[in-house]
């Protein structure tokens, strides 16, 4: 009997210690960057009509990803290249692009993908070694609409896991310079 | 305890504190703006190339104001370095100039003005900026300039020209806050080599340095410039190591770097650096043309001086030998050029004046003044328009002066701009009392600190990295140099700039207003620069000046030196150190010390700068007391042992860090801590010291003497964790590897 007992506190201790576990671990889950969900864009943009319609690489408009540690937004004026003779009626989100640029307003963007900024990524780096867009942002040239959460947790420990797994350097100052 | 209650109270503090920490989102606090990237209508010159854009800028005048360069992206400013142009600095900067992008960035920023709902209740409630100008306008127009008063922190030279427009259209009063130790500092050097800028000591061409308690490494007048010097003082030269002597109370991080560290008696510096001087005196190695400036700075003649000042009757108020003193002088004239400094606890001392007179004093005997590794003197700013004046630097005594004219009505209105004398500055001082009974307090300050929380209204002045301004660098680097201070990023809280506000206010008062922006102002005075006709800059027209101005981050002319005069009369008499609170009741010395991140706690806003480690206890985020061993074995503590701390002033209970190299007899303690305001990062956390030293002053100047109080500890017996980085983890052996690759040139 007595070892009964003796068991039957080991088990309560243990799950009363699972508690606090799985409440630290789904706060870890919930909470993790790929689980925020980001604020509603201003424009729907459809990636997708961009990239599968009409068929225009990423860099088409991100033009710095592959030479530049930033892949960058095009400027509106690299829209109305194309759009100035694409119709806009019937099109509640293209009137907005035209407007922004008639009135000389920047669009504001809610960031989906976040890194701090005592980090460096540079996009030209990664694409060289042969990785694509993909590989962090997703299928984005099959979105419909903006993306609204990050697809890969991009927290220190993604960076170290993947650069151990493709053999690059993890020491700080790779990032941290 | 029962089983079952264990096992209750072990789930319920559990699960309530894994809750607890759940309850929040990552980022939140973080505004909202942070998230925002914007698509411009047209390229802008760092997308072009997809690389980050440089902007020089200036740092702030409290830091030294020399040239820094940020690195921007979208619109986001994302490190800051020093300007690799600007002169002293060799493109370094410190800890205090990379955080700016914190304060920038700050969760706890105030945006757009605001009304308190009632007076030091902390609440306030925006309100349009226009209404707020009318308000603070009709303000001044009731009361009248000679019954307000305008309390800063340092200012740049662009601010100062405004507030001295402001101050000569409205009659209003200037006083400026900074430490007490640079009143003392700046009254030494004024009197001793008649300047009123601040020295620069040539390190990189020195061979020999005496510093007396100056952590000139890690904080003090110029740590960026004079770390770099350091470097070049210890190896810049091949096979030619300069030698670094440290006298002083405390083990700072300075005193570590020293070969050697002669441990003193608090407030003694100015006897041994007496000592030395009747040692080179008697030995003949001062000659009377370099010894006469020294005695009439000091009000002394020879004989005195050989009599009194001899080393084994200095010695036993000192804590050297006879011995050491001699050493010391020695090594000053064996080891040349050599050059002296002093500082930090050094004029916090109730005789800090004579310490810095009689320290500073060793390079006219030394023929180290404006001599190549030697004492630099800096010139006046090249413009008169720059010049902070030097009657509005107030001390504790000019203060507690203030405060009661506003106490007794003679004064009843008070404007702050980024000062914070309700935290800065003892209790005694009546500063908190003063400002509750002042008719109206308006803040100009982007934190809700403990000044800023009594008053009625609040213009949040713009982060740092928003504005323009002209900054000259104090001390300069032995030369005239300005930097100038630009945006780099577009401001993005509902905040304006302090000049902006004042000029606006000018508008609104009906007078006059000599420039209509911050902005405008810096450029009519960075134009006056190109009148000179000299300088680094040369532009064949305006545009073309400012533009590279901007780019370069600064003009400096190397020509333009200051030539400085010997004191014709006495400066002041020697005297030794006075401390609060009887020795039997008393018996150790307190002896706060200013932290190289928080500095006297101006910073403490700033969570990079908290949680940068003390470089000799590697203690963070908190307050604690450093003892000596022999102090702990005696009263049986350790590391972490919960204390109290009593001084004839307060009671304080304080965690211990026991550390071997602290003298016996000294309870070390450092500034920083103890806001009760001042955002999330600083408020509620550690103590002010400020709060435990008596309101003890220097006689001749009236400033703050902090480190003239003494103490004793009691046990509680309790213990608390303190948060550092030395012997958390236990050291472990790392695999074998590479730490630098070693290439062998290729044949």
């Amino acid at each position: 009997m007595r070892y009964v007992r003796l068991i039957l506190f080991v088990l309560i201790v243990l799950v009363v210690m699972a508690v606090p576990l799985a409440l630290v671990l789904a706060r870890s889950y919930f909470l993790a960057p790929t689980a925020q969900p980001v604020k509603a864009q201003p424009i729907q943009f459809p990636h997708s009509v961009h990239v599968q319609a009409v068929g225009l690489d990423c860099t088409y408009c991100h033009r710095n990803a592959t030479t530049s540690a930033q892949a960058t937004l095009p400027p509106l004026e690299l829209c109305m290249q194309c759009h100035k003779i694409i119709p806009t009626q019937g099109r509640p989100e293209l009137e907005k692009l035209v407007a922004a640029f008639q009135q000389g307003q920047p669009i504001l963007w809610n960031k989906v993908h976040q890194l701090p900024d005592h980090s460096h990524f540079v996009h030209s780096v990664h694409l060289s070694f042969g990785f694509q867009c993909s590989t962090c942002h997703g299928d984005v040239g099959a979105m419909g609409k903006p993306g609204v959460k990050q697809v890969r947790d991009l927290r220190m420990g993604d960076c170290i896991t993947c650069h151990q797994q493709n053999g690059a350097r993890t020491d700080c100052s790779v990032c941290h310079y | 305890m029962r089983r079952r209650h264990f096992l209750k109270v072990a789930a319920t503090s559990a699960t309530g504190a894994v809750l607890f920490a759940g309850c929040g989102r990552i980022g939140d606090g973080v505004p909202e703006s942070e998230f925002k990237i914007a698509q411009p209508v047209f390229n802008t010159n760092d997308w072009v190339y997809g690389r980050d854009a440089w902007f020089a800028t200036a740092a702030p005048p409290d830091q030294g104001g020399y040239g820094l360069i940020v690195r921007v992206f979208e619109g986001r400013a994302k490190k800051v370095d020093g300007n690799p142009d600007f002169p002293g600095i060799h493109g370094k900067s410190d800890a205090r100039a990379q955080a700016l992008v914190q304060e920038l960035y700050h969760p706890d920023r105030l945006s757009g003005a605001r009304r308190a709902t009632s007076r030091g209740s902390g609440q306030f409630q925006t309100i349009p900026w226009d209404s707020a100008l009318q308000e603070v306008a009709q303000i001044l127009r009731e009361v009248g300039g000679e019954h307000a008063v305008l309390i800063t922190g340092r200012l740049n030279a662009s601010q100062a020209a405004i507030v001295a427009a402001f101050r000569k259209a409205t009659g209003i009063r200037h006083a400026v806050l900074e430490p007490d130790e640079f009143v003392v500092l700046r009254t030494a050097i004024r009197r001793l080599f008649g300047v009123s800028t601040l020295p620069i000591p040539d390190l990189a061409n020195a061979r020999f340095l005496l510093n007396f308690s100056a952590d000139f490494l890690h904080g003090w007048i110029a740590p960026v410039a004079l770390a770099h010097a350091y470097g070049e003082f210890r190896q810049g030269k091949p096979g030619q190591r300069g030698l670094y002597y440290h006298v002083g109370p405390r083990l700072s991080g300075t005193a570590a770097n020293a070969d050697r560290w002669f441990p003193i008696i608090p407030g003694s510096e100015g006897l041994v650096a007496l000592a030395i001087a009747q040692v080179l005196s008697t030995e003949g190695k001062a000659p009377q043309d370099r010894l006469d400036p020294y005695l009439t700075a000091l009000g002394l003649d020879v004989t005195r001086l050989a009599s009194d000042y001899a080393p084994e009757r200095v010695a036993p108020a000192t804590g050297l030998s006879a011995e050491q003193i001699r050493e010391l002088a020695h090594a000053l004239v064996e080891h040349q050029p050599a050059v002296v400094i002093a500082g930090t606890s050094a004029a916090a001392a109730t005789n800090g004046l004579f310490n810095l007179v009689a320290t500073f004093g060793l390079n006219w005997i030394l023929g180290s003044v404006n001599q190549p590794g030697g004492l630099l003197l800096n010139p006046e700013p090249p413009l008169p328009d720059l010049r902070v004046p030097d009657d509005a630097i107030l001390s504790l005594r000019g203060w507690t002066e203030l405060f009661e004219q506003i106490r007794s009505g003679t004064i009843s209105t008070v404007l702050v701009y980024r000062a914070n004398p309700v935290y800065a500055l003892p209790s005694a001082s009546g500063a908190r009392e003063a400002l509750q009974a002042a008719k109206h307090v308006v803040s100009f300050s982007p934190f809700l600190d403990e000044t800023t929380t009594l008053a009625d209204l609040v213009l949040p002045d713009q982060a740092w990295l928003e504005q323009w301004g002209l900054s000259v660098p104090d001390p300069g680097p032995g030369f005239a140099a300005v930097a100038i201070q630009q945006p780099v990023v577009a401001p993005f809280l509902d905040a304006r700039a302090f000049g902006d506000v004042l000029l606006d206010l000018l508008r609104l008062l009906g007078q006059d207003q000599p420039w209509s922006t911050q902005e405008q102002a810096t450029k009519a005075l960075a134009l006056q620069l190109r009148s000179l006709g000299r300088g680094s800059v040369t532009a064949t027209n305006d545009k073309e000046f400012l533009v590279t101005l901007q780019a370069r981050g600064g003009w400096w002319d190397e020509q333009s030196r200051a030539t400085g005069s010997a004191p014709s009369t006495t400066a002041v008499q020697p005297r030794e150190p006075a401390f609060a609170g009887e020795q039997n009741q008393f018996p150790y010395v307190l002896h706060p010390y200013p932290l190289p991140s928080l500095g006297y706690g101006e910073l403490a806003h700033l969570p990079w700068l908290q949680g940068l480690p003390e470089p000799i206890s590697t203690n963070v985020w908190q307050t604690w007391i450093e003892v000596s061993q022999a102090t702990a074995d005696e009263l049986r503590l350790h590391t972490g042992d919960l204390v109290r701390v009593l001084t004839p002033q307060g009671v304080a209970e304080l965690p211990v860090y026991v550390n071997p190299a602290t003298q016996p007899g000294i309870i070390a303690i450092p500034f920083g801590q103890g806001h009760t305001a001042y955002t999330r990062y600083a408020e509620g956390r550690g103590v002010n010291p400020a709060t435990l030293v008596a309101p003890e002053t220097e006689p001749d100047t009236g400033t703050f003497a902090w480190a003239a109080t003494r103490c004793r500890i009691e046990k509680t017996g309790r213990r608390a964790r303190l948060a550092r980085f030395e012997g958390m983890v236990p050291a472990f052996q790392l695999e074998e590897f590479p730490i630098v690759r070693v290439m062998a040139p290729k044949a």
